[in-house]
């Protein structure tokens, strides 16, 4: 098991595209897209699907219950002061169950991306190529014992790719 | 999917990818202009003019604004709603225009978040100074204390406020720099020193930009905005329910959360509109900021005015309709007539009655008069925190405790030094960060502006 990479460089959205569909056609794995921009396409082609969306809604479930939790906690158990004869579990713990609910949601939701990502201060990009933060796209095939690299770079550069490199 | 003739082209030029990295970086990329380093200076002397104002409240106390015991409310607040106010834009800008998908946000979106950072700092700033002791201000948050343990007041709409603003920062602020990151690495691969590649390394968070990134990005994005937009909503119905739940006249009507929203995205939509026309004209970004998006944004106002005017006239109609003589006192012999008059009317001009000139074409054509107007706008905004906090104060229901209200210089140093730290962090984020969500623009590119496709590969 070699860790060589075929980079397959494009600079046009619709031949990468094409390309990506011939390869997958093929049987071929492709181990990554690098693009300047989401291209949804690419997303279908490649099947990747993500669930970041269940685990937020996760997320509002658990601050739902911390935050009616703490403040049933503090208001009915802890301290029960009465103030004008008005109940202690009120209503008007909506207000801060809502907004608490959005505040847990996000902050563990973006601790989940980066987590997953594996991104975060001081993280060092993964693949390097000159460009593919700019006007670039590549694909990444990895090279593995039964690869045919010729029809690899065949395909890439049928497919309008302006570059095909190994690294 | 996308119909051209409804907005038009929203990126001009007939760019390539290549040439939206290459524009939109040159200034930064360029040595600061010397009217950055002017600008910086005078921001910066307001800013101190800030911190002298900040100082002498924070060891002398509140004895020195001009508050009093019936006007206890003064340019503090009035600044303080003003500001989230402003800070609404940047929600209001990318988070409501990415639910609906709409395109021609994204050459403003960067532009309006930052704003909307820089303009809740400064809000925040106001309640903390308000409370006198500011090194009492851990107080508002509920942890465990050797009070009894004694929590703060779970019903208080200012402990509402408590949470929504500080939730309300962090928010915006998240959403604002997650996405900035895949621009960052732009910057970060473009670099060509040493100390700005290892910079802009640490701040991209090593962003590659793989489609599964992409993906899990989108979805983050997604998800934030969804939740930001009813964030939003509540931050700015909470701070109107500052007034609402009291019993003041002029405070307690059931108007106030529409009203203090929809105003807030008002004065936030015009303070990116003079923003806008400014970078657009400083930085040469006609390409990218047309006509068409400045003309979408005027047609917004034209709109929130008109509800605006009818917020204004609902309120006087309501006041007359209750019956209840406190209402009408305040509606009809202290604000349309009495002592402030002029405030009233100025808000009634500059909110409901000089937007509706955008009805004109020719007036929304001409970028002069609309900044003009933009301008306008904010004042008149400020002018109705003024009429709503100050009159309704001064002449409560008993008449012994009427009092008149005039700021003091270390007010007026605070309104002074929130601009300055406004002047700083914007001129601060022109200078360093992407301007215009580079990898936003690239994505609407193919399917709103090209013209001719055979023209893009011409490298």
């Amino acid at each position: 098991m070699t860790n060589k990479k075929i980079f397959g460089v494009f600079d046009d959205e619709d031949n990468l595209v094409s390309t990506i569909r011939t390869i997958r056609d093929k049987g071929i794995k492709i181990s990554d897209v690098v693009s300047p921009y989401p291209i949804h396409e690419v997303f279908d082609e490649l099947k990747l699907k993500t669930k970041i969306p269940v685990a937020a809604f996760f997320y509002g479930i658990f601050g739902l219950l911390a935050t009616f939790g703490f403040l049933y906690w503090t208001s009915v158990i802890n301290y029960p002061l009465v103030f004008g004869g008005k109940p202690q579990n009120t209503l008007s713990f909506v207000i801060v169950i809502f907004i608490m609910v959005i505040n847990i949601t996000i902050v563990l939701t973006i601790v989940t991306f980066f987590l997953r990502e594996k991104k975060g201060p001081g993280a060092k990009p993964s693949i390097e190529y000159p460009g593919i933060t700019d006007d670039k796209y590549l694909i990444v095939i990895d090279v593995v014992s039964d690869t045919d690299v010729n029809s690899v770079n065949e395909l890439l550069k049928s497919g309008g790719a302006i570059e095909v490199t190994e690294q | 999917m996308y119909n051209k003739k409804v907005r038009g082209v929203l990126i001009q030029g007939n760019k390539t990818h290549g040439q939206i990295t290459e524009e939109i970086l040159a200034p930064q990329e360029r040595k600061a202009p010397s009217w950055w380093f002017i600008a910086m200076f005078i921001s910066s002397l307001a800013m101190a003019m800030g911190l002298w104002a900040i100082y002498t409240t924070i060891s002398q106390g509140i004895g020195t604004w001009g508050v009093n015991n019936s006007i206890g409310w003064g340019w503090g607040i009035i600044n303080f709603v003003w500001w989230i106010g402003i800070g609404h834009a940047g929600t209001a800008f990318s988070i409501f225009l990415l639910i609906l998908r709409q395109k021609w946000r994204t050459s403003i979106n960067r532009a309006a978040e930052a704003m909307t950072v820089v303009a809740v700092l400064c809000a925040g700033l106001f309640p903390l100074l308000h409370m006198g002791r500011i090194w009492m201000g851990i107080f508002v948050f509920p942890y465990p204390n050797s009070r009894g343990p004694l929590w703060v007041n779970f019903n208080s709409p200012l402990f509402w406020d408590v949470v929504a603003i500080s939730t309300y920062l962090m928010a915006s602020a998240t959403f604002w720099y997650i996405g900035m990151i895949p621009d960052l690495a732009t910057v970060r691969d473009r670099a060509k020193s040493k100390i700005k590649k290892t910079i802009y390394g640490l701040m991209s968070f090593g962003w590659v930009g793989t489609a599964r990134s992409w993906l899990r990005f989108e979805t983050a994005a997604m998800i934030i905005g969804g939740l930001a937009a009813p964030l939003v909503i509540a931050v700015h119905s909470i701070v109107s329910m500052d007034f609402a739940t009291s019993v003041m006249a002029g405070w307690h009507t059931t108007v106030f959360p529409p009203y203090f929203v929809i105003g807030a995205i008002f004065s936030g939509f015009a303070m990116v509109l003079t923003l806008m026309i400014i970078i657009r004209k400083v930085y040469k970004f006609q390409d990218f900021v047309t006509q068409g998006h400045l003309d979408a944004i005027t047609r917004i106002l034209t709109f929130i005015s008109l509800i605006m005017g009818t917020a204004y006239t609902t309120e006087i109609f309501i006041a007359w309709y209750s019956g209840m003589e406190g209402e009408i006192y305040t509606f009809f012999h202290n604000r349309i007539s009495g002592d402030h008059t002029k405030a009233f009317w100025t808000m009634i001009t500059c909110n409901a009655i000089i937007p509706q000139f955008f009805w004109f074409k020719k007036i929304r054509k001409n970028l002069t008069l609309v900044f003009i107007i933009s301008i306008i706008i904010n004042i008149g905004m400020w002018f109705e925190r003024y009429v709503i906090v100050v009159t309704s104060l001064s002449k409560d229901y008993l008449p012994a405790n009427w009092a008149a209200y005039s700021p003091t210089i270390v007010e007026v140093g605070t309104y002074v030094g929130t601009l300055g730290l406004f002047g700083i962090g914007v001129l601060l984020f022109l200078r360093y960060i992407p301007m215009m969500a580079m990898s936003e623009l690239k994505m609407i590119l193919k399917g709103t502006s090209i013209i001719t496709n055979t023209k893009e590969n011409d490298k």
